[in-house]
């Protein structure tokens, strides 16, 4: 299968939410859709999956307009729902008749998921009832149990503590490993630089930087230095052309232009006998990268 | 396809609704006060029709002496004796009445003392007549019974006073009735004018209740979908108008079952409390009103209350006629084709919020259509009681302008045609118009529901609605 977005456009009065956004999924993976609050995501995903009309483009499916529920999509919305007053378990198998599932089906795959997710005592209690963590697995459970081809997860892991958060991210690698095709909204951009192999930044509901994570990271070179010494660097570095960016207690951090730049502010550290902590040369990080974008923009 | 999946959404909501603790109890209530209310109206017809004939026919007093202080000079020794002749021991009294009291409030047996007394006014004439009984505590069972046949020997003894016969007395008793009916119309009995404007009334208020109560819980679960996001998880899997067409159609059956439970627990409760009440005693004439006639009783308050029986009995038999088929099947087209075009509407409103805290003051102009609906069928009948108390079963104007209004018709429209106000013509026409109506409103609201379903902000006015509709 693949999922082809073409130059999708929203308006709302004269508020663009979404501004010719164009991607394609064509192999299996995580696709990341980022941005600031209110950039145009959830819009988008409200557009991919039929929910919303877009002013203009399109979206295909295998290359043909679709509508998402005659297609096997399961989504985990940003914003939670469940029915409050009704049982987990008759709503979960609402949904996945509603999915076109069996109900003998549905309740053995909701019962696999349960174990999974270790929510078995929570199947005949009331949403209401169930912890902020504990709905989230149950409309996990809604989205991955019917055995989606695409899945969308918007903020996945948002409120979620580290000993949930890690049992969501090992549900995605077994997705990503079972060839599911994934769009993934977060503001956590380690877990998407975990997952991820391409993005798109949204600011303002126009596409900011588009490609593959790990091209778009190399494109931008070796050009974040942090450095720990014993003694003061400040000097030598603004000797060297570099300004302090941060200073930490786990060093400093300067924005390079080559990595010469960055092995002679090295070579004066040796040379001037200062004993070095740490010197770390990398490409820069999602979150980095995203600040900059986004970042830009906002103060534009 | 846009509906595509109604059925599901359709057996969920009806499932989890009739499991909710509020459905069931509010049922097991309601069924409650109805069984209590129906044994009520068998009841209390019954014994306010008795009033006239408190002594049974097959009663036997079993008062040991009575003794009879007459201080009008009407009671003659003749009247005594026949008193005694029938088994109640009666002798005059040579006591004043509180000497005889006193002596009867010691007795421990049954005894009683009647004192008969006159009012006269200036020129001496009786204006009034008092017959009263004091009765010792052993006599309190009979003391009703036996008060009642005092007051008409009494009232005999007075009437032969000015020479007419008891039988000639009885003759002039027979009941006058008034009508005044509009010459080619239907006449009606006191009964049937009654049911001109109760029954009407009646259906409207239940009519009004069930639809727009329900409209409501229909628009409350759309807008507690939408708000607790449920709706977007939905809208993965199936169509905005297939939820809505799914939730209004359960809500339907829910609210249709709800009422047909409440009619047989009725039913059951008159036929259970019929041998006690008036269910049981017009039972019989039901089938034959006319055999009363030929068994015309000989006392005049038997005759006006068998007339009252009778007048009852061909009331319900001419509004039994006319539930016929045809009629019981336009009646629930009514029914459900209303609730239909009611649900949409509260449907759309409910879906226009995106907190549940604004549900009520969204759903204002819903609430005013139902209202005005509701009015528009109910008030013209009470303009009309004065012409309907009167006998004659011709609707008013704005009643049958009521009949094809659509949103007054759902309400006023069954109780015209269980009352014969339209022909079969005239209702199926009514049918037809509030049928259009709903498929176009049907129309509309699948334009505007699909993209307010998602909006978020402030609820949306009727008017932004109506700009969304003329957009799409």
């Amino acid at each position: 299968m693949s999922v082809t977005v073409n130059n999708i456009v929203k308006k709302y009065g004269e508020y663009s939410a979404v501004n010719g956004l164009s991607f394609e999924l064509k192999e299996p993976g995580v696709f990341a859709l980022l941005g600031t609050n209110g950039a145009g995501k959830t819009t988008s995903i409200r557009i991919i999956l039929g929910m919303l009309a877009a002013d203009k483009g399109e979206v295909l499916w295998d290359g043909k307009p679709f509508f998402a529920c005659d297609k096997p999509i399961g989504y985990l919305a940003e914003e939670r729902g469940l029915y409050p007053k009704y049982k987990v378990i008759d709503q979960l198998i609402y949904f996945m008749t509603l999915k076109g599932m069996k109900k003998e089906a549905a309740k053995k795959a909701i019962d696999y998921w349960f174990d999974r997710l270790d929510v078995n005592d929570y199947k005949n209690k009331n949403a209401e009832q169930l912890s902020k963590g504990n709905q989230q697995k149950i409309q996990l459970i809604a989205a991955l149990a019917a055995n989606p081809e695409l899945i969308i997860l918007d903020e996945p892991l948002s409120g979620l503590d580290p000993v949930n958060a890690e049992l969501f991210k090992s549900v995605i690698r077994e997705e990503i490993k079972n060839n599911k095709f994934i769009i993934m909204s977060s503001h956590q951009m380690n877990t998407i630089e975990e997952f991820c192999r391409d993005i798109v930044i949204l600011n303002k509901g126009k596409t900011v930087l588009q490609g593959n994570l790990n091209e778009i990271k190399k494109g931008y070179g070796r050009v974040k230095l942090t450095v720990k010494a014993e003694g003061s660097i400040i000097e030598l570095a603004q000797q060297c052309g570099l300004t302090v960016t941060e200073e930490t207690p786990n060093g400093c951090s300067f924005n390079v232009q080559s990595e010469e730049q960055a092995h002679r502010l090295l070579n004066m550290i040796i040379t001037g006998n200062i004993p070095l902590i740490k010197y770390e040369l990398r490409e820069p990080n999602l979150n980095e990268i995203f600040i900059e974008k986004a970042g830009a923009n906002n103060e534009n | 396809m846009r509906t595509k999946g109604w059925q599901k959404v359709f057996s969920f909501t009806l499932r989890q609704y009739i499991k909710t603790k509020s459905f069931i109890i509010g049922t097991v209530v309601v069924c409650i006060i109805n069984a209590a209310l129906f044994a009520l109206a068998n009841i209390l017809p019954a014994a306010a029709m008795s009033d006239g004939n408190d002594v049974p026919s097959d009663y036997t007093l079993s008062f040991e002496k009575v003794y009879i202080i007459d201080e009008t000079g009407l009671i003659s020794d003749e009247d005594i004796s026949a008193l005694a002749a029938s088994g109640i021991p009666t002798e005059r009294s040579g006591k004043s009445s509180d000497e005889a009291v006193a002596e009867v409030a010691k007795a421990e047996n049954e005894q009683a003392v009647v004192v008969f007394s006159a009012n006269k006014n200036a020129d001496g004439e009786i204006s009034s007549l008092n017959a009263k009984t004091f009765y010792s505590k052993a006599g309190k069972d009979g003391s009703a019974a036996l008060s009642s046949i005092m007051a008409e020997v009494l009232n005999i003894a007075n009437v032969k006073s000015a020479g007419i016969s008891p039988e000639d007395y009885a003759k002039t008793q027979i009941p006058i009735t008034t009508k005044a009916v509009e010459a080619g119309e239907a006449e009606l009995n006191s009964y049937a004018s009654f049911f001109q404007y109760f029954i009407p009334m009646l259906i409207s208020g239940v009519l009004f209740l069930l639809i727009f109560a329900y409209g409501s819980t229909i628009a409350q679960s759309i807008a507690i979908e939408k708000t607790s996001r449920v709706m977007e998880l939905l809208l993965t899997s199936i169509r905005p108008l297939a939820v809505v067409i799914g939730k209004v159609l359960a809500m339907g059956v829910v609210s249709f079952g709800q009422f047909l439970l409440i009619i047989i627990v009725g039913a059951v409760t008159g036929a259970v409390t019929a041998p006690f009440g008036i269910i049981g005693q017009i039972a019989p004439l039901l089938s034959d009103p006319n055999s009363l006639i030929s068994g015309m009783p000989e006392s005049a308050a038997q005759v006006g209350i068998d007339l009252d029986k009778f007048d009852l009995a061909q009331a319900i038999n001419d509004i039994t006629a006319k539930i016929t088929p045809v009629n019981v099947i336009l009646m629930i087209a009514v029914f459900l084709i209303g609730f239909v075009f009611f649900s949409l509407l509260a449907s759309l409103f409910g879906a226009s919020v995106s907190r549940i805290e604004d549900l009520q003051s969204a759903l204002q102009p819903y609430s005013l259509i139902g209202v005005a609906g509701f009015l528009l069928a109910y008030y013209p009948i009470i303009f009309n009681i004065d012409s309907l108390e009167a006998g004659s079963a011709k609707a008013n104007g704005v009643q049958i302008f009521s009949y094809y209004f659509p949103i007054s018709s759902p309400f006023s429209l069954p109780s015209a045609i269980i009352l014969g106000q339209l022909d079969m013509a005239q209702s199926f026409i009514a049918v037809i118009v509030l049928a259009v109506f709903t498929v176009l409103t049907a129309m509309l609201v699948s334009k505007i529901y699909e993209t307010i379903i998602l909006h978020n902000g402030s609820p949306l006015k009727f008017k932004d609605m109506l700009k969304i509709a003329k957009n799409n």
